[in-house]
């Protein structure tokens, strides 16, 4: 499983998880447990689950991101299902989320995210992994380079996040981002440019919808 | 690709416009120099504009070419890098299958 890192801020990467099986219950205890989750006092007129659905919804309908990586998806032959690949979920730790190529199932961690914005971010984040997964064989667990590549958006981040779930070495993670670095900072699909705000993004959707045209008359 | 009949610009113009206006812009130039440690390039945007509006107004062959070889150049440009993983033929069969609790509870 990947996992989405709480809070973004550029010293703040070290919460990246990535979870064998045998380790994911440990933060993911829903996804081995048998039966509903119970839940715990009511702290609001809203449970956590509730509050997570609605915000996931939002997204899914507004977020300008979200909404070109569900084209794209849909494009490639994996068109996202709320019910079937999006689950709301306790996690332990300060994980917000994770994309399971187990399940094809991105993981919502409901008592972790705590605003509209932050579910965006995370929802786009998980998308991007599960777009990877669509798109090519990325070996998760075997091959350092292509963790390292699915999370290249800044190389000192990159490295402490491969840092954070594999037991290697500062010089191999470094050798493993340089390697990849160049190739995979340069892959923007599904944007086609870094989509540094949602007027980019946007355009990106654009671009996207303009495909057709596009190709048929260069 | 220059057949002619049935050609048109790739984008529309105001996406040129666009485009260009969003590359001159303040924002775009201080996201452009954090990443890449230059100033960005928006003269192509320009040209490409013009060339639009010069074929919508007189169909002209020269600004179809120019236009055409602007595009591909973008699109080589995109597709220099080699990627890490190699890309699937279809997507994983297992994508749209129902969930394993699912399975069982049926």
């Amino acid at each position: 499983m990947a996992g989405a890192p709480d809070e973004s801020g550029p010293g703040s990467a070290a919460g990246e998880q990535m979870q064998q099986q045998h380790v994911a219950c440990q933060v993911f205890p829903e996804r081995l447990a048998q039966g509903n989750p119970q839940q715990g006092f009511l702290s609001s007129f809203f449970t956590n689950n509730q509050k997570c659905q609605f915000m996931l919804l939002k997204t899914l309908q507004t977020n300008p991101y979200v909404k070109l990586l569900l084209d794209a998806m849909k494009h490639s032959g994996c068109a996202v299902n709320k019910e079937r690949h999006f689950s709301c979920e306790d996690c332990d730790g300060n994980v917000s989320g994770g994309f399971d190529a187990s399940t094809s199932q991105i993981v919502l961690c409901q008592n972790n995210i705590g605003n509209q914005a932050h579910m965006n971010r995370v929802v786009t984040h998980e998308l991007i992994h599960a777009f990877d997964h669509c798109r090519a064989h990325v070996h998760w667990f075997t091959d350092v380079r292509h963790l390292a590549c699915s999370e290249t958006c800044v190389r000192d981040r990159a490295i402490l996040s491969i840092l954070a779930v594999r037991n290697i070495s500062k010089e191999v993670a470094q050798k493993a981002v340089d390697e990849v670095f160049e190739s995979c900072f340069n892959d923007h699909e599904p944007f086609g440019r870094i989509p540094h705000n949602k007027t980019y993004a946007r355009y990106a959707h654009r671009d996207f919808q303009n495909r057709d045209r596009y190709y048929s008359n260069i | 690709m220059a057949d002619g009949g049935g050609w048109r610009p790739p984008r529309p113009c105001e996406t040129y416009s666009a485009e260009w206006k969003l590359c001159r812009s303040a924002r775009h130039f201080l996201h452009h120099y954090y990443v890449h440690g230059e100033r960005p390039a928006c003269e192509q945007w320009r040209r490409d504009l013009a060339n639009c509006r010069e074929w919508e107004e007189r169909r002209s062959a020269e600004a179809q070419q120019s236009l055409c070889e602007s595009e591909r150049a973008r699109v080589q440009a995109a597709r220099k890098h080699t990627l890490v993983w190699a890309l699937r033929q279809s997507p994983p069969a297992d994508w749209h299958l129902p969930l394993p609790q699912e399975e069982k509870d049926q």
